[in-house]
């Protein structure tokens, strides 16, 4: 095992960290959410229903900003079911689907 | 039974019968044909109002048994002609699907088997209630169903779903006049003399999907033949954003079409709830 692995799972870690707030700040503006703001948005909150409380509606319109900002398409419902659930999930497809 | 032995004559003529027994002794019927027909023709008196609630049933009775008829007796025995193929192989060139927002109005399982000549899988926006007595044409007999279903109250209300069958070219049809779930995704908007509440998320998918809105009342224009009227193709422009003020025009082109189709075919009009409760 390379002396290395620690600092990558650090660097994977911070990477991580870095893409949830970027998202959070991403998905306030765009979404134009007013009454709350990045910071307060939970890392395992779910997106949808009682978490961040974005609709179904809401969905759709973040598909198109991930496919924007990050290059990454969420092709179908099996995907979106993956990806939607919390910040810590989309961050984790978005890094998935880059480095693949 | 009735319908392999007699046909839609006698379908017809017993229906006349049992329509006239709920409007007399049904409240109930009389009631949800009110919402509408109260404001379709606002200064009408009780014996007036009977007769309108009659008609309206009646004809929501011969839709239901063309519908069977197709099912049980083939689609052969139903004709629906549509004049503007050539408008819809346009839009459907764009490659970018085509949302055709339908309302309840006349049969659009009856449209559908008009539209087949599309040549493109067709999806359907629709929730099934357990009680619903109306059944699908293809579910008389065992038929291969000619449309998919996308469940609205499924994962994030279908819309994953809708996009992805756009993305591939396909045609979305969706209900323009009927609520699901979430009042927050309606708009407010003028429909036969007060404001009405109607779903703006046709328009906000047609927004993220480029798709154009087409805006589709099939009608009967006879005993044994339906039309499809193409009235309005609606272009959303991309990227209007969250709010739903934006697509309040839109809405409105859709509405003034709806409020036409039923000034011109008042009795086919079959959305039986109250849209005006405020």
């Amino acid at each position: 095992m390379s002396r290395d692995y620690p600092f990558l799972i650090e660097q994977r870690g911070l990477d991580l960290m870095n893409l949830n707030e970027e998202l959070k700040k991403i998905i306030v503006k765009d979404l134009f959410l007013e009454d709350i703001t990045w910071d307060q948005i939970k890392d395992d909150a779910p997106l949808f229903g009682e978490g961040l409380g974005l609709d179904s509606l809401d969905a759709v319109e973040l598909v198109v900003i991930i496919q924007k900002h990050f290059n990454v398409e969420i092709k179908d419902m099996d995907e979106g079911r993956i990806a939607f659930q919390s910040i810590n999930s989309l961050a984790s497809f978005i890094k998935e689907r880059q480095s693949s | 039974m009735l319908i392999r032995m007699g046909g839609w004559r006698l379908a017809y003529f017993i229906l006349h019968f049992v329509v006239l027994y709920y409007i007399l002794f049904r409240p109930s019927v009389r009631r949800k044909c009110g919402y509408y027909l109260s404001h379709r023709f606002p200064g009408e008196r009780t014996a007036r109002r009977l007769l309108s609630s009659y008609r309206l049933s009646l004809e929501l009775g011969k839709v239901l048994i063309d519908r069977a008829i197709v099912g049980i007796l083939g689609v052969d025995r139903i004709s629906a002609s549509f004049n503007n193929l050539d408008i819809l192989n346009g839009l459907i060139s764009e490659r970018k699907g085509v949302i055709f927002l339908i309302s309840h109005v006349g049969s659009w399982q009856v449209a559908l088997s008009a539209l087949h000549l599309l040549k493109i899988p067709f999806n359907m926006v629709i929730h099934r209630e357990e009680g619903d007595v109306d059944r699908h044409y293809f579910e008389h007999r065992s038929m291969e169903r000619p449309y998919r279903i996308i469940d609205p109250e499924g994962f994030l209300g279908g819309t994953l779903e809708m996009i992805e069958v756009l993305k591939r070219g396909e045609a979305l049809c969706i209900m323009g006049d009927r609520l699901f779930g979430n009042l927050k995704n309606t708009l407010s908007v003028r429909f036969l003399g007060e404001n009405a509440l109607f779903p703006f998320s046709a328009m906000k998918i047609a927004s993220t999907s480029g798709a154009p809105v087409v805006v589709l009342f099939p009608y009967k224009e006879s005993t044994t033949g339906y039309g499809v009227k193409l009235a309005k193709v609606i272009r959303v422009p991309e990227g209007l954003g969250r709010s739903g003020d934006h697509f309040l025009p839109y809405i409105e082109e859709y509405v003034r079409a709806l409020e036409d189709f039923t000034i011109e075919y008042p009795f086919q009009f079959f959305n039986f709830y109250d849209m005006w409760k405020k």
